[in-house]
């Protein structure tokens, strides 16, 4: 035991210093330092835009430089308020961020901004409300995710029939994202006539949406199509409409267009997914930074491409 | 006698469940329910097995939520990247499981750590693990692994659930009819009473996490299987289903008392109780306040029952 003690405060001096392992300052350089603050880089669709924005980074390796970090649980609000803090004191010139939940995120942010640091709001939307009662705007450069979801909704609706019992499955509820993606295929569904007789979330995980997918095959044997909000999700689902039996006559849908559904939509187990285009997302919210820090512009929102993409 | 009753109240909770859902949803009597429960229980009742041994010698292990995101992760690369058969893969990712749950047990038991905080620091390791392998993304493995879960011969239950029945049924006579089962519930009741008496105490512990590990291995197989890909984000929160299960059925947390049958009845009672909120379309906040007070209601009727 006692041996473990050193260690355990050897480690932790370890995590501690990683995410201020950055190059050196920014005004021994002349370039501008730009920090991008992740969600957890364990989940592939934060790693591939991270990864996105270091090649971007090295293309650019003349203009800025980077600083990428991530938290290790999606969840874990104290250590991205606390990844903020260690990138002001960094003297970083912009942040991109993601932030991990779009209201408890806003104090801190103020707090960068009032250092004088530009903030940009990517991926999940800062709550309206809140940054108004805190006297902040936060530029939000992102895809709309319900008109995303409404596009590959449409394509859906176009292979069922007015009447049609469809049912959704939901990510994490509290999700600004996961929200609009609901939105978002609710307008394509009532605008086609389609009945959903269930909604239920799969809390963006494949193993708990094929649970909830197969329960819900189970009560609505009517069922014509399942509406995932992202492709792991939609490959649970197709996993349960196997284990149902009902391969072919229940359609599904799914977001993000990760590389394991690839072979599903190939076969036509799944319809079409929507992507937009997750390696560029960051790279996005990088170049807007850039292009206000040089032009001295007003920061405003910007809204980046969705694509529906089937077969 | 005693555990007659055990196993008869059991039965009866689980019997009201299902009438009570059928009741409200009278899809809920259904050969697709039926099907959706047996094809969800072998993953959750392999680990409860395995778990079951570890808890009757007072040891617990969290790190099996991970650990089979791991062992999924590591089914996932060899088929779908490195093409490599089922079988062998099987085999790998029970060695894997066996491996480190050995581990976990060693370090707890030779260092003299409690295995609560050793299997929390390997939840930690496992699911790093699970992401450098599959370098965070989701492994689509397809027909190759799916027929393992799929429903065979016009019934509605897989060989992965046919497997996992023999499991229990292994478990239980293991823990019950064998010397080393005797011995793993001697060391949980009283260890020093078990090592005055001559018994050795560290190896039978080390065997029943790495048992718990191996068994695990098959279960992310069985879980992959279910789902045709390998996601390395399996089984957060599993541990919690696997432990809820084995106190559900009467498994003393102190160790000292348990049993491999009950702990099973554990299993479908989650499944069904899992199903069932499904289907009746109760909500994510309803779902998660329904099913703690099931397994607090579960634990308590035990413990009134036993004073």
């Amino acid at each position: 035991m006692k041996c473990l003690v050193p260690l355990l405060f050897a480690s932790l001096a370890l995590i501690s210093c990683k995410p201020a392992g950055g190059p050196a300052s920014a005004v021994a350089t002349g370039k501008p330092k730009v920090a991008l603050v992740m969600k957890s880089l364990a989940n592939e669709f934060f790693q591939t835009m991270a990864e996105g924005a270091k090649k971007h980074q090295a293309a650019h390796a003349g203009d800025y430089e980077l600083v990428v970090n991530g938290i290790k649980n999606e969840t874990d609000l104290a250590e991205q308020v606390g990844l903020v803090d260690q990138m002001v004191s960094q003297g970083v010139q912009a942040i991109v961020i993601a932030p991990a939940d779009s209201k408890a995120l806003v104090t801190v942010l103020k707090r960068a901004k009032e250092a004088g640091v530009l903030v940009i709001n990517i991926d999940n939307k800062l709550d309206a409300d809140t940054l108004k009662q805190a006297g902040l705007s936060i530029p939000f450069v992102g895809p709309d995710n319900r008109a995303g979801a409404k596009a590959v909704g449409e394509v859906l609706a176009k292979k069922l029939k007015a009447g049609d019992e469809v049912a959704i499955i939901e990510g994490v509820t509290t999700a600004f994202n996961g929200q609009q993606r609901k939105a978002g295929f609710e307008d394509a569904m009532n605008a086609a006539g389609m009945k959903i007789v269930a909604s239920q979330s799969g809390q963006w995980e494949m193993e708990k949406a094929n649970g909830v997918a197969a329960g819900i095959l189970a009560a609505n044997p009517n069922v014509k199509a399942l509406l995932c909000a992202n492709d792991n999700m939609a490959l649970g689902a197709a996993a349960a409409v196997q284990a149902a039996g009902k391969a072919g006559q229940v359609q599904i849908i799914g977001f993000d267009n990760i590389a394991a559904l690839k072979p599903l939509l190939a076969d036509g187990r799944v319809l079409a997914t929507c992507d937009q285009h997750g390696d560029q997302l960051a790279v996005f919210g990088i170049e807007a930074a850039l292009k206000i820090l040089k032009d001295k512009t007003s920061p405003a929102d910007q809204q980046t491409p969705v694509d529906v993409v089937v077969k | 006698m005693r555990r007659w009753t055990d196993f008869f109240i059991l039965i009866a909770v689980l019997a009201a469940m299902i009438v009570l859902f059928g009741l409200m949803r009278d899809s809920f009597f259904s050969m697709g329910t039926l099907g959706t429960v047996a094809n969800r229980i072998p993953a959750l009742a392999l680990v409860a097995t395995g778990m079951t041994l570890v808890m009757v010698t007072g040891g617990i292990d969290l790190s099996v939520g991970s650990l089979l995101g791991f062992c999924g992760a590591v089914t996932g690369v060899l088929m779908a990247d490195l093409h490599w058969g089922l079988a062998l893969a099987v085999l790998a990712s029970v060695a894997v499981g066996a491996v480190i749950g050995s581990t976990t047990g060693a370090v707890s038991v030779k260092l003299r750590l409690p295995s609560f905080i050793v299997s929390l620091g390997m939840l930690e390791i496992a699911r790093g693990l699970a992401f450098l392998t599959t370098n965070s993304q989701t492994k689509y493995i397809g027909a190759d692994i799916e027929a393992l879960g799929a429903p065979f011969g016009g019934l509605v239950i897989s060989p992965a659930f046919v497997i996992s029945l023999l499991v229990v049924a292994a478990g239980q006579v293991m823990l019950s009819q064998m010397a080393i089962g005797r011995h793993l519930i001697a060391i949980g009741a009283n260890r020093e009473a078990a090592l005055v008496s001559g018994l050795s105490v560290d190896r039978p512990r080390i065997f029943a996490h790495a048992l718990l590990g191996a068994l695990t291995g098959l279960a992310a197989v069985f879980n992959c299987s279910r789902l045709g890909s390998a996601d390395p984000n399996a089984g957060t929160g599993f541990e919690l289903g696997a432990i809820a299960a084995v106190v559900v059925g009467g498994t003393s947390l102190m160790g000292g008392r348990g049993s491999v049958v009950k702990s099973f009845m554990g299993v479908l009672i989650i499944a069904t109780l899992e199903a069932g909120l499904i289907q009746v379309g109760a909500t994510e906040p309803v779902k998660r306040v329904v099913t703690g007070l099931v397994i607090v209601a579960a634990v308590l009727a035990d413990t009134w029952r036993r004073k």
